[in-house]
């Protein structure tokens, strides 16, 4: 984990002194000309981001999460905190900080943004004090969100009950994650969102834009068999996709004798299928490489179709999505 | 049909609680639920749809918002293929757009949009237009609701109505989830009698929940923010009221003049233009009581109840209404012509390029505070504002003004350009001695939020769509703001040119408007 701390943007700084080296950054920023908060009026921090990458992210996967991140700034200024744990067998006993701060330069000088990022690498036997180094990386008052990223053993969470229970919102990707974050005992469980989730929301969209414009009673009579087809790499997808069909037949009434199963394919499709005893039938198939999909239709007026384009969302817009929806 | 499913959605759904949406919508945000629709406009080879229809209706198929089956169709007098009205659209959509015209997104809206010739009192027009509706909804094998947008002069706004009414396309689906729903724009009449008279039209076509009113202020960020700002901030609103208050005022400022539309300005001028409708709607919001929930019919009963309760506008000197027109001056340190003198203006006109008023709102919570609205073309800088300023604290702690330099606490909501709000607060300034100075808090929308944020005919557009009305204005609200205003129109026209003051292009408006506020000792902003 030291490696990926070394290989993350920033100026390494004294953990004592991290807000104030990153005032002087900006200082330093507006006095060499460039764009900085203190001149350009551009920082509007309004949410604390905590990413916090466990002991399964290799250097390439944190810096492509850190440009997530960025990515993810561009669109929600925020104080991001990069937390690094160093191995259980480093024998490193102290932390260590960097700062990063970057601005994003609008059609006009007012649109500039500033977003600063705090990177702390810690032992793992400091975790006991992290509450406390990572308070004052916060900026009071704003709401915190929590990225929990590729855990190694999910049982450490218990580790870090504080950012579990004072966060806005706790996101992972269960595409990623070990299973048994599916299982974890979250102290608050309304505030955990899977990142698949947000992603699959033009998937939802599209199908519940559509389905919404039957009757309820037609989508589940004579209902047998739900299916969900997916490619290989798109099995959180899938098994997210599922469930969520699921819950919102449930929600259309009573289910009876439904056989809910998913079948996996060797391409990049996901497919959803519904199959009924009284010649109605949905289908919702998706070529994800293509961005593209047919939902095709036949609740009783004959058989309907529609080409649409369709796409996951991107890494950062389903952060967004996830943290604010 | 198929969807016959949802007769018993009203559409007062669209801020129903998530749990009481259908199933399948449950989860998404209300603006990701639009049924299948049409959007005709009326009026598609005009100004407003290329720069702001056609862009909105990009913007929203590049958010992902519209639904999966969205057709436009383009209604007008002049035949044009649908090749080129689709090349017309992109050509507008590179110019006014928010964003660069994306092929991948275009292509598909593109493929989904086409034309419809003909003539407004055309009856057979209209019969052609619904065959075409028809013939969508046979094609995809599903109901659509269709939205008219009647982008047009006013003078053909009755034509179109009807004949939605005699061709049978208002009454669509009427009382289901995807009944056809009418966006009009602005005029709403040109005085209470016009105003009573489009309304009566409209309501032989269609349900008032099946129209649309649109005033593009609403749609902006800023005003619905007004909302937030008020009634989800506990230090707010215990505040906003007389006793704490001390005025109100309210700026819609343009540095243009009238350009190459002197024809229409002529027959409308700043009350007409701006007043009646735009400024009136700032009014509203600001002097509102809290509605009892976000649902359009509570948010507008609210806002026809304070426009009830402003009294009349006393007229002439000493009264409560200045009027202007601008001479020469100058415009960002050039030369520029006086209103008389711009091309297509009689020069003996009487029609006002600026109007300000003083409005008394006689009711528990405004009784003695007086709201000042102006608004003016060829003003120092256009800049539209809202700016609450409060008493003075009791009491001679920071009296000698020498020393204290003590300024009103002021909360200003910039509704544009630089959508944002600031906060005025007396601060001390550093040093042994106790010295004050006025400091101010800025909040920035695009600096804060990115400057990507939504144009107001995007948001307004898809809540049409799916059937939320909340930010559109009911016929009673346009008839009640038209019998304040009316009086008004109605004297001045009487007077002709007296009366009407004069002020140098580029500056803040007339003496008179000064004049106004400094009997009340007060003074304008100059935001």
């Amino acid at each position: 984990m030291a490696a990926i701390f070394n290989a993350l943007p920033g100026i390494e700084v004294p953990v004592g002194s991290i807000n104030k080296s990153l005032a002087q950054l900006w200082e330093d920023t507006a006095a060499k000309g460039g764009p900085a908060p203190a001149s350009d009026d551009g920082k509007a921090t309004q949410v604390n981001f905590v990413l916090h990458l466990g002991f399964k992210t290799t250097v390439e996967d944190a810096v492509e999460q850190f440009q997530i991140a960025v990515n993810f700034s561009k669109r929600s200024p925020c104080r991001v905190v990069v937390l690094c744990p160093l191995p259980i067998y480093d024998p490193g006993t102290e932390m260590r900080a960097k700062i990063y701060g970057e601005c994003h330069l609008g059609k006009t000088k007012g649109d500039t943004r500033c977003c600063e990022f705090v990177l702390l690498s810690y032992p793992f036997a400091a975790r006991q004090y992290l509450e406390s180094q990572l308070s004052v990386c916060l900026i009071t008052d704003l709401p915190l969100y929590y990225w929990v990223h590729r855990f190694a053993a999910i049982h450490r969470l218990n580790d870090y009950q504080y950012l579990l229970r004072r966060s806005e919102r706790i996101l992972y990707d269960s595409a990623i994650a070990d299973a048994e974050i599916l299982s974890f005992a979250w102290p608050r469980p309304g505030a955990v969102h899977d990142l698949v989730y947000a992603r699959l929301l033009p998937v939802r969209q599209s199908i519940g834009q559509l389905l919404s414009g039957y009757e309820t009673a037609a989508l589940i009579s004579g209902l047998r068999a739900v299916t969900v087809t997916q490619g290989e790499t798109l099995t959180a997808e899938g098994r997210v996709l599922l469930d969520w069909t699921r819950e919102r037949l449930a929600g259309c009434g009573p289910l009876q004798n439904v056989v809910f199963d998913r079948q996996v394919v060797a391409d990049s499709s996901l497919r959803l299928d519904f199959k009924y005893d009284n010649g109605h039938s949905f289908g919702w198939h998706g070529d994800l490489a293509r961005k593209n999909a047919c939902i095709e239709a036949n609740f009783g007026a004959g058989r309907s179709a529609l080409h649409i384009a369709v796409n996951l969302l991107t890494p950062d817009a389903a952060l967004s999505d996830a943290m604010f929806f | 049909m198929i969807i016959n499913a949802l007769a018993s959605f009203r559409l007062t759904l669209t801020n129903m609680p998530d749990a009481q949406r259908h199933p399948f919508l449950q989860g998404l945000s209300k603006h990701r639920g639009a049924p299948p629709t049409v959007v005709v406009i009326f009026g598609a080879s005009g100004d407003l749809t290329a720069r702001k229809l056609i862009p909105a209706v990009f913007n929203l198929g590049y958010d992902n918002l519209l639904p999966a089956d969205f057709f436009l169709l383009g209604f007008g007098r002049k035949p044009i293929p649908d090749d080129e009205f689709r090349k017309v659209a992109a050509d507008s959509i590179k110019e006014f757009s928010r964003r660069e015209l994306n092929a991948d997104v275009w292509d598909r809206i593109a493929a989904a949009t086409s034309y419809v010739a003909g003539g407004y009192d055309e009856r057979a027009a209209f019969d052609r237009l619904a065959k075409h509706i028809s013939a969508i909804e046979t094609k995809i094998g599903r109901e659509v609701q269709t939205l008219f947008y009647i982008s047009t002069p006013p003078s053909v706004f009755a034509p179109i109505l009807l004949n939605l009414g005699a061709s049978g396309l208002a009454a669509r689906y009427l009382g289901h989830r995807h009944q056809a729903k009418v966006i009009i724009e602005k005029p709403f009449g040109r005085d209470l009698a016009s105003a009573r008279a489009l309304n009566a039209t409209i309501r032989s076509v269609f349900e008032e929940d099946q129209v649309y009113r649109i005033d593009h202020y609403l749609g902006k960020e800023t005003v619905q923010d007004l909302l937030v700002q008020r009634f989800a901030n506990a230090i707010f609103e215990p505040l906003w009221n007389r006793n704490f208050v001390d005025s109100v005022q309210i700026t819609v400022a343009e540095e243009v003049g009238v350009g190459t539309r002197g024809g229409y300005y002529e027959q409308s001028g700043a009350l007409r233009d701006m007043i009646q409708n735009h400024t009136m709607q700032l009014v509203a919001l600001t002097a509102m009581e809290p509605p009892v929930s976000l649902d359009a019919e509570a948010v507008r009963d609210e806002k026809v109840k304070v426009l009830k309760s402003i009294q009349p506008l006393r007229i002439g000197s000493g009264g409560d209404v200045v009027r202007a027109q601008y001479a020469e001056g100058m415009m960002g340190g050039k030369q520029v012509k006086g209103y008389l003198q711009e091309d297509g203006i009689n020069p003996q006109s009487a029609t006002e390029t600026y109007a300000a008023m003083r409005l008394s709102i006689n009711n528990w919570r405004w009784q003695g505070v007086p709201f000042y609205i102006r608004s003016g073309k060829h003003l120092a800088h256009r800049v539209s504002e809202i700016a609450i300023q409060f008493k003075r604290p009791p009491g001679t702690l920071f009296a000698e003004s020498d020393r204290f330099n003590l300024a009103a606490n002021t909360l200003a909501f910039q509704i544009q350009p630089d959508e944002g709000l600031s906060l005025v607060l007396n601060g001390k300034v550093p040093g042994l001695e106790t010295r004050m100075q006025p400091v101010k808090m800025n909040f920035r929308y695009s600096t804060t939020f990115g400057s990507n944020t939504p144009e107001a005919y995007e948001r307004l557009v898809l809540d049409a769509m799916i059937g939320d009305g909340t930010l559109f204005i009911r016929g009673d609200e346009a008839e009640t703001s038209w019998a304040l205003y009316t009086p008004v129109v109605e004297a001045w026209a009487a007077a002709g040119r007296e009366g009407m003051e004069s002020y140098a292009s580029g500056s803040w408006g007339p003496a008179g408007a000064d004049a106004l506020l400094a009997a009340g000792k007060h003074a304008w902003r100059q935001p």
